[in-house]
């Protein structure tokens, strides 16, 4: 960023201001990950130390520690800031097991794909 | 260059995010960059209870490449002087 006047450092989003906090980063696939920022460059590739996936299928969650992460930028969709003295989650929901939070996503899965069969079985009566 | 200077004018101002995953996010625009970026103050997420893991987000960064729409509000745009800036650029570049 050659040339950047004072106003422009202060305009910068860069993800310095985030660096060693704990953040919420949003992958383009869903996946939810919680870690440290520990590096970050120009594409938004990022560096979570100490990182997890939490996991929610309706009011259970779990959050399944990975270790440390890079990122790859292109896969980032937001990078968001915990309020530590807030609830990161509802009160209402619960923590589980890995085998359990998979068991519920397995059926959601299927109720979903039960969902999909269904409606293109009624599409021959043309509802709409 | 023309919208990342169309932002820097809309800093301080309230506006909404949509993302392409249909996550939308009101805040204070704190920041732009030339990938239009946006960096979003005192976040609160439309139709919370859809994204429970976003309940203690407060501040954000959004990459430039995810985002679908930014909601403004009606005042907060002269269109006159965008609509000028849009022809001088066409001119121009």
């Amino acid at each position: 960023m050659s040339g950047a006047g004072l106003e422009d450092v202060f305009l910068s989003t860069s993800l310095a201001s985030y660096l060693d906090k704990k953040l919420l980063v949003l992958l383009r696939d869903g996946r939810k990950l919680l870690g440290i920022l520990r590096s970050f460059d120009q594409f938004a590739n990022a560096v979570l130390e100490g990182a997890c996936e939490r996991v929610i299928v309706g009011d259970l969650y779990c959050d399944i520690p990975l270790g440390l992460y890079v990122i790859r930028g292109e896969n980032v969709v937001l990078i968001g800031e915990l309020d530590l003295e807030k609830e990161e989650l509802p009160a209402r929901m619960i923590s589980v097991s890995a085998a359990e939070i998979k068991r519920a996503q397995k059926a959601e899965r299927d109720a979903t794909d039960l969902k999909g069969s269904m409606r293109k079985r009624m599409e021959f009566l043309d509802l709409d | 260059m023309l919208f990342f200077s169309y932002f820097k004018e809309l800093v301080g101002k309230e506006v909404t995010v949509e993302l392409k995953n249909d996550l939308a996010i009101r805040g204070t625009l704190h920041s732009v960059d030339q990938y239009l970026n946006i960096k979003l103050e005192n976040t609160r997420v439309v139709d919370q209870d859809k994204y429970p893991h976003m309940l203690s987000v407060r501040n954000c960064f959004i990459r430039g490449s995810v985002v679908r729409y930014v909601q403004l509000p009606p005042d907060g745009v002269d269109i006159d002087i965008l609509h000028d800036a849009t022809r001088r650029e066409a001119r121009g570049a």
